[in-house]
């Protein structure tokens, strides 16, 4: 916090009413960045009340970090400097919904599990399966690009979010893309703001395609005794012709973390579990069980069963949160976002683990097979206190993920605030087109307002 | 011409990778759109370090650089507007690497699009982009537009295929984004650079996405007695939120042309037809050609009927890709135009365009994307008849405003370019436009690299661009 004295909230109280400038301790600390707090909250109601925050923050040299649910606030560097939390709870309205269009317009505080709940009424979704899903807001999801295992099947939020409306770090309202599935028109600004925490602009509206919900899904467990093997099963699948939505490996670790009642009675505790998940018609899904079974067999599955629907809504519910679950349970962990290529996986995953117990560290990893894979360290008794090897494993990840036969891009998306020292603790070392990234952080926001310094290759 | 750049360009290429000869420069003044400029000389690369080594002597010689694949780019991207060099990357054309196991390929921009699927065919790959040029088109080419074509419907554009990008930039120096995992961390940068048209920075190496080839495929081709069933179908199957792989549309007037040249089996004397595709597990594929067919019926088909074998379906295909080469064989010249509108709008958005066709008096043919709303209205005309070219533009116009205002886009797939930069404030505000520059600026600071395009230059906001009259009667196909 660097509020400078003789600036009042005053000017903040006009532009959206005194009610939606709080000071509130406990508001104040909930909007806390990686230690550092800010010294107000802004509640705006619409895109040109962030306009005229932005140009004041400009103006008073005050930085400002836009927030949501707060859910992915400790993702990247500390801000250098953090005076007004920019809250957009209150835009939280679906703008234009057109079920007959499957395409759809959000603000960026709508929380996703009421947004899915409003398109299941029209047997639609978003392939937005994400952690912290009941608090998660639109904007945040974006912002963080938070991963999803749907990824395999719908891609990410690049492949189906249309365009954006946004204001600028200099307080200007802009657009890019628009509301139409195929469209080229201008160059594709949307896409730099998915995944940029809040540096380069305010996100006021999403435009998203929707998809038509399957008529039947079956979930299917199969485990096996190696990382190997497990891998050769995802592999197989590839090669087939079969179309599961989702493929995920747990490693040992994982599982235990992930799964309960009958599914870990029937998983060997030491091994390899793949969650895979097949949705269509149901001749589809019937299709899907039969020849995973099969595939599963010729790679030396230990198990190979099919989940009850409550039973697989609750294991598809676990891997999706399984980044909350680590950092919520065990604060001191580090959690890499890992993303490689699948022929990587299982031999980066070995080195992973050797570093790891070098450094008498355990290691719990999910691989999602649409390439990106979770790998936590945490300490192997002591859960309250940040180990010092924690520290000394990161430059040690960053540099398996570069050497890898195919290099894998990491980024650390959690880790004690403390551990936070440089670019490089979060980031990895520095790359040639961080220059590309500041060229357009400053066409962005040229004065550097929004959440300055947490950023890769940012300011 | 400054002969002293020429031959600084011929020491460092060969002088068979330099053309400098008004002769020679005359074939690289068009591409497939209606729009014209002269390039001061066309060289011919064979690697990054000879790009970066041109990049160099263009910025000592404050001259303007325009890549260029194959030309058949549909808005003026690979033209030379404001003279200058031209990068012809056609011969850097190999494909460096097919990751089969990663479902990855590494390729030059210069390699044309048909040829890298054919090259990983017998793996059981493909490369999903499949603009109606692919045989001639190059992937270079796509990035720079971000090419579609009628799979995009179900697969996406270029940009969903692309993981990583070689690039040079402006000032010569050589960055790569991205790579082969799906993801970097920090700004998506290739996100960016697709579909950037060649204004940020050239791309010398790129590497894409296979996807695996689809268990069975089905081609439904559903015959019209009126437009409104036709369009009216197109709805519906998006209403009940089926998603084919590809559904086309070519209105009477565009299948007789074709027809008469692709013998491909398109009844002539109907009002339009579906050509719609199904792919994946063969139970998901029966399920829904059923489903299609249901919809055509209600909505009054007077048949529908499926490809039988191979042969068939790909001569199906074939009229539908040749359908623009076509054209030349009744219209001197054509304007094909790239509209885009949500999908419900289909059935007003082409009674619109007859009325459009009858108050010009021109023939419009429409052959497009339906399945995703992208239109490609194709304005017929002589350009020797600068009087009827006038109104061609004029309704050209009118449709895309047309376009814009039941909630669309000016272009789906073929870019911006030179042709419809005016345009550009239809859609975006001055704030819009101004940070777009910025973001330009960031990458190409002099604006040397291929000026005046995507961006509005100012000089006539909200038109299209009348351009000058062809030399000849070339047809692009």
């Amino acid at each position: 916090m660097s509020w400078p004295a003789q600036v009042s909230f005053t000017r903040l109280e006009e532009i959206t009413g005194g009610a939606h400038v709080v000071t509130d301790a406990a508001e104040i600390a909930a909007r806390e960045v990686c230690g550092v707090r800010p010294a107000v909250i802004v509640r705006p109601a619409d895109a040109v009340q962030i306009a005229e925050i932005l140009r004041f923050a400009a103006v008073e040299k005050l930085a400002v970090i836009p927030t949501g649910g707060c859910t992915k606030l400790s993702i990247g560097l500390p801000p250098a400097r953090y005076d007004i939390a920019l809250d957009v709870s209150r835009m939280n309205r679906v703008l234009a919904y057109d079920p007959h269009d499957l395409t759809l317009g959000v603000e960026p505080g709508v929380r996703i599990e009421d947004l899915l709940r409003t398109l299941e009424e029209k047997k639609q979704f978003l392939p937005l399966a994400v952690p912290f899903l009941d608090r998660a807001t639109i904007g945040g999801i974006v912002a963080a690009n938070s991963s999803s295992p749907l990824r395999h099947a719908y891609g990410a939020v690049r492949d189906f979010c249309l365009g954006m409306e946004f204001v600028t770090g200099e307080g200007a309202q802009a657009k890019s893309g628009g509301r139409v599935v195929k469209n080229v028109t201008g160059y594709d600004l949307h896409k730099l703001l998915i995944g940029s925490l809040g540096t380069l602009a305010v996100i006021t509206r999403v435009n998203f395609r929707t998809f038509p919900m399957p008529q039947a899904q079956g979930s299917f467990i199969a485990s096996f005794p190696s990382a190997e093997a497990a891998f050769d099963f995802c592999r197989a699948i590839s090669h087939s012709v079969l179309t599961p939505q989702v493929v995920e490996v747990a490693n040992p670790g994982t599982a235990a973390l992930l799964f309960s009642g009958e599914i870990s009675a029937r998983i060997e505790p030491r091994t390899w579990t793949v969650i895979v998940s097949a949705a269509g018609q149901p001749a589809v899904v019937d299709r899907h069980e039969r020849e995973l079974g099969h595939l599963a067999g010729a790679t030396d599955a230990e198990e190979f069963f099919p989940l009850e629907e409550a039973e697989a809504d609750s294991a598809l519910a676990q891997i999706r949160e399984f980044p909350r679950l680590m950092m919520e349970r065990v604060p001191a962990s580090a959690i890499f976002r890992i993303s490689a290529v699948r022929g990587a996986m299982a031999a980066l995953q070995g080195k992973l683990r050797v570093l790891a117990s070098q450094r008498e560290l355990d290691f719990v990893s999910l691989a999602r097979s649409s390439g990106i894979l979770y790998a936590a360290f945490l300490p192997q008794r002591d859960f309250s206190e940040t180990p010092r090897s924690l520290r000394g494993i990161i430059a040690e990840v960053f540099q398996a993920c570069g050497q890898s036969e195919i290099p894998a891009s990491a980024m650390l998306e959690w880790c004690p605030a403390e551990m936070k020292t440089s670019s490089e603790a979060v980031w990895g070392p520095p790359r040639t087109d961080f220059k590309l990234m500041r060229g357009v952080k400053h066409s962005f926001d040229p004065q550097n307002v929004l959440a300055p310094g947490r950023f890769a290759g940012g300011r | 011409m400054r002969p002293q750049l020429i031959r600084e360009l011929e020491a460092l290429l060969g002088p068979k990778a330099v053309l400098s000869a008004p002769e020679d420069l005359m074939l690289y003044e068009y591409d497939g759109s209606v729009e014209l400029g002269s390039p001061r000389c066309v060289v011919f690369p064979s690697s990054t370090k000879d790009v970066a080594g041109i990049v160099g002597l263009a910025n000592r010689y404050e001259t303007p650089i325009v890549g260029r694949g194959a030309g058949t780019g549909l808005s003026g991207g690979a033209i030379a507007r404001s003279g200058g060099i031209v990068i012809a990357f056609s011969r850097m054309n190999r494909i460096l690497e097919v990751d089969a196991a990663n479902l990855r390929a590494v390729v030059q921009p210069g390699v044309v699009n048909l040829d890298l699927s054919r090259a990983v065919e017998h793996l059981g790959l493909y490369f999903a982009p499949d603009p109606s040029s692919q045989k001639s088109c190059t992937i270079g080419g796509n990035v720079s537009e971000n090419s579609g074509g009628p799979h995009t419907l179900a697969y996406g554009v270029t940009a969903n295929h692309v993981t990583g990008l070689e690039l040079v930039l402006p000032d010569g120096e050589i960055v790569r984004i991205g790579g082969k995992s799906v993801e970097t961390s920090g700004y998506d940068l290739c996100g960016l650079l697709v579909g950037s048209e060649g204004t940020l920075a050239l791309v010398t190496e790129i590497t894409v996405r296979l996807m695996r080839k689809p268990e069975a495929v089905k081609t439904l081709l559903a015959v019209y007695d009126t437009l409104d069933d036709t369009t009216e179908s197109v709805v519906e199957i998006t209403v009940r939120a089926i998603t084919p792989a590809a559904c086309e549309m070519l209105d009477g007037f565009t299948l007789r042309a074709v027809e008469d040249y692709v013998h491909a089996g398109f009844p002539k004397d109907c009002a339009a037809v579906l050509l719609i595709e199904v792919e994946g597990l063969t139970e998901a594929v029966e399920s829904q050609a059923a489903e299609i067919t249901e919809v055509c019926r209600q909505h009054r088909a007077r048949e529908v009927r499926a490809a039988r074998n191979d042969q068939e379906r790909n001569l199906l295909w074939r009229g539908r890709k040749e359908a623009f080469g076509a054209m030349g064989r009744i219209s001197p010249m054509y304007y094909v135009q790239d509209g885009v509108i949500p999908r419900t709008r289909l059935p007003e958005t082409l009674r619109r365009i007859e009325e459009i066709s009858r108050k010009y008096d021109l023939q419009i043919g429409n052959i497009f994307h339906a399945g995703d709303g992208n239109l490609h209205p194709l304005i017929l005309f002589d350009e020797r008849d600068r009087e009827q070219f006038a109104r061609v533009v004029a309704a050209g116009g009118e449709i895309m405003r047309h376009c814009v205002e039941v909630g669309g886009a000016l272009t789906g797939e073929h870019g911006i370019g030179m042709e419809k930069n005016e345009l550009m404030p239809l859609i975006f505000t001055p704030d819009d436009l101004a940070l777009m520059e910025r973001v330009r600026a960031a990458f190409n600071p002099a604006g040397r690299l291929n000026p005046g395009k995507v961006l509005p230059m100012g000089k006539a906001c909200g038109e299209i661009r009348v351009p000058p009259m062809p030399a000849s009667a070339t047809i692009p196909t």
